[in-house]
Protein backbone atom coordinates (compact mmCIF):
# COMPACT_ATOMS: atom_id res chain seq x y z
CA UNK A 1 0.00 0.00 0.00
CA UNK A 2 1.40 3.82 -1.05
CA UNK A 3 2.60 5.77 1.84
CA UNK A 4 0.53 8.94 2.43
CA UNK A 5 -2.79 7.56 2.90
CA UNK A 6 -5.72 10.18 3.71
CA UNK A 7 -5.96 8.50 7.11
CA UNK A 8 -2.55 8.88 8.38
CA UNK A 9 -2.33 12.22 10.65
CA UNK A 10 -0.13 14.57 9.63
CA UNK A 11 2.31 13.91 12.43
CA UNK A 12 3.25 10.11 10.94
CA UNK A 13 2.96 11.71 7.35
CA UNK A 14 5.95 13.98 8.35
CA UNK A 15 7.91 11.13 10.21
CA UNK A 16 7.30 9.36 6.65
CA UNK A 17 8.48 11.72 4.79
CA UNK A 18 11.73 12.58 7.02
CA UNK A 19 12.46 8.94 6.80
CA UNK A 20 13.07 9.74 2.77
CA UNK A 21 9.45 8.70 1.56
CA UNK A 22 8.26 11.42 -1.09
CA UNK A 23 4.87 10.64 -1.36
CA UNK A 24 4.18 11.07 2.31
CA UNK A 25 5.27 14.73 2.04
CA UNK A 26 3.36 15.13 -1.08
CA UNK A 27 0.29 14.42 0.95
CA UNK A 28 0.99 17.04 3.27
CA UNK A 29 1.59 19.23 0.26
CA UNK A 30 -2.14 18.58 -0.76
CA UNK A 31 -3.31 19.00 2.38
CA UNK A 32 -2.11 22.33 3.22
CA UNK A 33 -1.57 24.21 -0.19
CA UNK A 34 -4.96 25.98 -0.30
CA UNK A 35 -4.18 26.83 3.49
CA UNK A 36 -0.47 28.12 3.40
CA UNK A 37 -1.41 30.19 -0.45
CA UNK A 38 -4.20 32.12 1.63
CA UNK A 39 -2.23 32.89 4.43
CA UNK A 40 0.50 33.97 2.25
CA UNK A 41 -1.83 36.01 0.42
CA UNK A 42 -3.52 37.48 3.63
CA UNK A 43 0.22 38.36 5.14
CA UNK A 44 2.13 39.56 2.29
CA UNK A 45 -1.37 41.40 0.25
CA UNK A 46 -1.46 39.93 -2.78
CA UNK A 47 -0.84 36.85 -4.96
CA UNK A 48 2.40 36.98 -6.95
CA UNK A 49 4.23 37.69 -2.94
CA UNK A 50 1.58 34.89 -1.88
CA UNK A 51 3.23 32.66 -4.93
CA UNK A 52 6.52 32.99 -3.95
CA UNK A 53 5.75 32.62 0.13
CA UNK A 54 4.17 29.56 -0.79
CA UNK A 55 7.09 28.13 -2.72
CA UNK A 56 9.87 28.90 -0.12
CA UNK A 57 7.38 27.87 2.91
CA UNK A 58 7.08 23.72 1.08
CA UNK A 59 10.67 24.39 0.05
CA UNK A 60 11.78 25.09 3.83
CA UNK A 61 9.86 22.72 5.17
CA UNK A 62 11.07 19.75 3.20
CA UNK A 63 14.42 21.00 3.80
CA UNK A 64 14.01 20.92 7.25
CA UNK A 65 11.59 18.39 7.77
CA UNK A 66 14.51 16.67 10.21
CA UNK A 67 13.73 18.63 12.57
CA UNK A 68 10.13 18.70 12.87
CA UNK A 69 9.87 16.59 16.32
CA UNK A 70 6.48 14.93 16.74
CA UNK A 71 5.63 17.07 20.08
CA UNK A 72 4.05 19.75 17.99
CA UNK A 73 1.55 19.80 15.69
CA UNK A 74 2.80 19.40 12.00
CA UNK A 75 -0.03 22.48 10.68
CA UNK A 76 1.51 24.64 13.47
CA UNK A 77 5.23 23.89 12.87
CA UNK A 78 4.24 24.86 8.68
CA UNK A 79 2.21 27.61 10.07
CA UNK A 80 5.26 29.60 11.48
CA UNK A 81 7.40 28.88 8.92
CA UNK A 82 4.70 30.45 6.19
CA UNK A 83 4.38 33.18 8.64
CA UNK A 84 8.10 33.41 8.97
CA UNK A 85 8.71 33.91 5.59
CA UNK A 86 6.09 36.22 4.51
CA UNK A 87 7.75 38.34 7.55
CA UNK A 88 11.25 38.12 5.41
CA UNK A 89 9.36 38.67 2.20
CA UNK A 90 7.32 41.81 3.17
CA UNK A 91 10.83 43.13 5.01
CA UNK A 92 12.82 42.55 1.82
CA UNK A 93 10.44 45.24 -0.20
CA UNK A 94 11.24 48.86 0.15
CA UNK A 95 7.44 50.04 1.38
CA UNK A 96 6.52 53.38 2.19
CA UNK A 97 6.06 53.96 5.95
CA UNK A 98 1.89 52.73 5.96
CA UNK A 99 -0.10 55.41 8.21
CA UNK A 100 -1.30 53.62 11.53
CA UNK A 101 -5.48 53.28 12.00
CA UNK A 102 -5.34 54.70 15.04
CA UNK A 103 -8.16 56.65 14.08
CA UNK A 104 -10.42 54.54 13.36
CA UNK A 105 -10.14 53.08 17.33
CA UNK A 106 -13.86 53.65 19.48
CA UNK A 107 -13.57 57.32 21.10
CA UNK A 108 -15.35 57.83 24.29
CA UNK A 109 -16.48 60.71 26.31
CA UNK A 110 -14.91 61.77 29.55
CA UNK A 111 -17.61 59.56 31.13
CA UNK A 112 -16.25 56.69 28.70
CA UNK A 113 -19.44 56.64 27.42
CA UNK A 114 -19.44 55.34 23.39
CA UNK A 115 -19.39 59.14 21.30
CA UNK A 116 -21.22 57.55 18.55
CA UNK A 117 -24.78 56.81 18.29
CA UNK A 118 -26.20 53.55 18.04
CA UNK A 119 -26.81 53.48 14.69
CA UNK A 120 -23.24 54.67 13.61
CA UNK A 121 -21.95 52.31 15.59
CA UNK A 122 -23.61 49.46 13.76
CA UNK A 123 -23.07 50.43 10.11
CA UNK A 124 -19.71 48.67 10.09
CA UNK A 125 -21.94 45.12 9.89
CA UNK A 126 -23.58 46.11 6.76
CA UNK A 127 -20.23 46.33 4.95
CA UNK A 128 -21.01 43.42 2.87
CA UNK A 129 -24.77 45.25 2.11
CA UNK A 130 -23.41 48.65 1.07
CA UNK A 131 -19.55 48.09 -0.20
CA UNK A 132 -19.43 46.21 -3.60
CA UNK A 133 -17.05 43.20 -3.37
CA UNK A 134 -14.13 43.99 -5.54
CA UNK A 135 -14.01 47.87 -3.32
CA UNK A 136 -14.27 45.77 -0.19
CA UNK A 137 -11.73 42.95 -1.21
CA UNK A 138 -9.35 46.03 -2.39
CA UNK A 139 -10.40 47.84 0.84
CA UNK A 140 -9.83 45.02 3.54
CA UNK A 141 -5.99 44.87 1.79
CA UNK A 142 -5.24 47.85 2.14
CA UNK A 143 -6.23 47.78 5.87
CA UNK A 144 -4.70 44.59 6.51
CA UNK A 145 -1.42 46.30 5.22
CA UNK A 146 -1.73 49.40 7.24
CA UNK A 147 -1.38 47.04 10.10
CA UNK A 148 1.50 47.04 12.51
CA UNK A 149 3.24 43.53 11.31
CA UNK A 150 2.82 41.58 14.31
CA UNK A 151 -0.98 42.39 15.12
CA UNK A 152 -1.39 41.73 11.13
CA UNK A 153 0.24 38.30 11.64
CA UNK A 154 -2.01 37.37 14.92
CA UNK A 155 -5.20 38.89 13.55
CA UNK A 156 -4.59 36.73 10.44
CA UNK A 157 -3.70 33.35 12.24
CA UNK A 158 -6.52 34.01 14.72
CA UNK A 159 -9.67 35.64 12.78
CA UNK A 160 -8.82 34.72 8.82
CA UNK A 161 -7.26 31.31 9.60
CA UNK A 162 -9.16 30.87 12.46
CA UNK A 163 -6.81 29.33 14.35
CA UNK A 164 -7.69 29.02 18.12
CA UNK A 165 -5.77 31.52 20.77
CA UNK A 166 -3.35 28.96 22.01
CA UNK A 167 -2.03 27.53 18.37
CA UNK A 168 -1.93 31.18 17.41
CA UNK A 169 0.34 31.63 20.55
CA UNK A 170 2.24 28.46 19.68
CA UNK A 171 2.94 29.82 16.07
CA UNK A 172 4.01 33.37 16.99
CA UNK A 173 5.55 32.09 20.36
CA UNK A 174 3.81 34.37 21.90
CA UNK A 175 1.79 34.05 25.75
CA UNK A 176 -2.01 33.89 24.76
CA UNK A 177 -2.87 36.61 26.37
CA UNK A 178 -0.55 38.73 24.35
CA UNK A 179 -2.17 37.12 21.11
CA UNK A 180 -5.35 37.90 22.61
CA UNK A 181 -4.02 42.22 23.10
CA UNK A 182 -2.73 42.36 19.68
CA UNK A 183 -6.12 40.62 18.22
CA UNK A 184 -8.39 42.59 19.90
CA UNK A 185 -6.39 46.29 19.01
CA UNK A 186 -6.54 45.03 15.40
CA UNK A 187 -10.08 43.87 15.73
CA UNK A 188 -10.76 47.59 16.88
CA UNK A 189 -9.31 49.09 14.47
CA UNK A 190 -10.65 47.18 11.08
CA UNK A 191 -14.03 47.51 12.82
CA UNK A 192 -13.69 51.38 12.59
CA UNK A 193 -11.94 51.34 9.39
CA UNK A 194 -14.96 48.73 8.14
CA UNK A 195 -17.48 51.86 10.02
CA UNK A 196 -16.27 54.48 8.15
CA UNK A 197 -16.09 53.06 4.68
CA UNK A 198 -19.81 51.32 5.17
CA UNK A 199 -20.77 54.71 6.61
CA UNK A 200 -19.71 56.90 3.60
CA UNK A 201 -22.23 54.60 1.92
CA UNK A 202 -25.24 54.37 4.00
CA UNK B 1 -16.97 48.30 40.01
CA UNK B 2 -18.49 51.07 37.29
CA UNK B 3 -18.85 49.37 34.33
CA UNK B 4 -18.31 52.04 31.19
CA UNK B 5 -18.89 51.60 27.45
CA UNK B 6 -15.15 52.32 27.66
CA UNK B 7 -13.88 49.78 30.00
CA UNK B 8 -16.47 46.83 28.57
CA UNK B 9 -15.06 47.56 25.30
CA UNK B 10 -11.41 47.34 26.42
CA UNK B 11 -11.93 43.74 27.65
CA UNK B 12 -14.38 42.49 24.93
CA UNK B 13 -12.07 39.86 23.49
CA UNK B 14 -10.99 38.34 26.75
CA UNK B 15 -14.75 38.46 27.54
CA UNK B 16 -15.76 36.91 24.58
CA UNK B 17 -12.87 34.34 25.14
CA UNK B 18 -14.07 33.59 28.81
CA UNK B 19 -11.16 34.05 30.06
CA UNK B 20 -12.20 36.95 32.57
CA UNK B 21 -13.46 36.37 36.14
CA UNK B 22 -16.73 35.16 36.57
CA UNK B 23 -17.84 38.75 38.09
CA UNK B 24 -16.49 40.88 35.74
CA UNK B 25 -18.34 39.23 32.98
CA UNK B 26 -21.37 39.66 34.92
CA UNK B 27 -20.79 43.52 35.33
CA UNK B 28 -19.79 43.57 31.44
CA UNK B 29 -23.07 41.47 30.74
CA UNK B 30 -25.32 44.10 32.95
CA UNK B 31 -23.85 46.85 30.95
CA UNK B 32 -24.37 45.70 27.37
CA UNK B 33 -27.82 44.64 28.53
CA UNK B 34 -28.91 48.34 28.77
CA UNK B 35 -26.86 50.30 26.38
CA UNK B 36 -28.05 50.31 23.03
CA UNK B 37 -24.45 51.78 21.47
CA UNK B 38 -22.46 48.96 23.35
CA UNK B 39 -24.93 46.55 21.82
CA UNK B 40 -24.36 48.20 18.22
CA UNK B 41 -21.12 47.94 18.93
CA UNK B 42 -20.24 44.49 19.97
CA UNK B 43 -22.76 43.30 16.79
CA UNK B 44 -20.02 44.65 14.85
CA UNK B 45 -17.25 43.96 16.45
CA UNK B 46 -18.46 40.50 16.30
CA UNK B 47 -19.20 40.51 12.19
CA UNK B 48 -15.97 42.13 11.68
CA UNK B 49 -13.69 39.06 11.26
CA UNK B 50 -16.10 37.09 8.95
CA UNK B 51 -15.96 40.32 6.46
CA UNK B 52 -12.74 40.23 6.22
CA UNK B 53 -12.17 36.83 5.96
CA UNK B 54 -14.30 36.59 2.85
CA UNK B 55 -13.12 39.78 1.45
CA UNK B 56 -9.30 38.65 1.72
CA UNK B 57 -10.37 34.54 0.23
CA UNK B 58 -8.37 33.58 -2.63
CA UNK B 59 -8.16 30.19 -4.71
CA UNK B 60 -4.93 28.22 -5.48
CA UNK B 61 -4.65 28.67 -8.84
CA UNK B 62 -4.19 24.94 -10.51
CA UNK B 63 -0.96 26.42 -12.26
CA UNK B 64 0.52 27.16 -8.74
CA UNK B 65 -0.32 24.02 -7.70
CA UNK B 66 1.90 22.34 -10.20
CA UNK B 67 4.14 24.84 -10.31
CA UNK B 68 4.94 24.16 -6.68
CA UNK B 69 4.97 20.10 -7.24
CA UNK B 70 7.40 20.51 -9.90
CA UNK B 71 9.58 22.92 -7.41
CA UNK B 72 9.41 19.85 -4.66
CA UNK B 73 10.42 17.13 -7.29
CA UNK B 74 13.55 19.29 -8.52
CA UNK B 75 14.45 19.60 -4.38
CA UNK B 76 14.66 15.33 -3.76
Amino acid sequence: MPAGEIGDSDEALAAQAAAGDPSAFETLVIRYRSRVYGLACRLTGNESDGADVLQDTFLQAYRHLSSFRGDARFGTWLYRIATNAALMHRRSRARRPVESLDEYLPGFDEAGRHRRTPDELIVASRAEELIDRRTLAAEARKALDRLPETHRAAFVLRDLEELSTAEVAKVLDIEPAAVRQRVHRARLQLRGYLNALAGERA
Amino acid sequence: MTQTCQSGVALLMEYLEGSVAPDVAAAIERHVSGCTRCQAFVESYRLTPGIFRTATTVELPEDLARSLQEALRRER
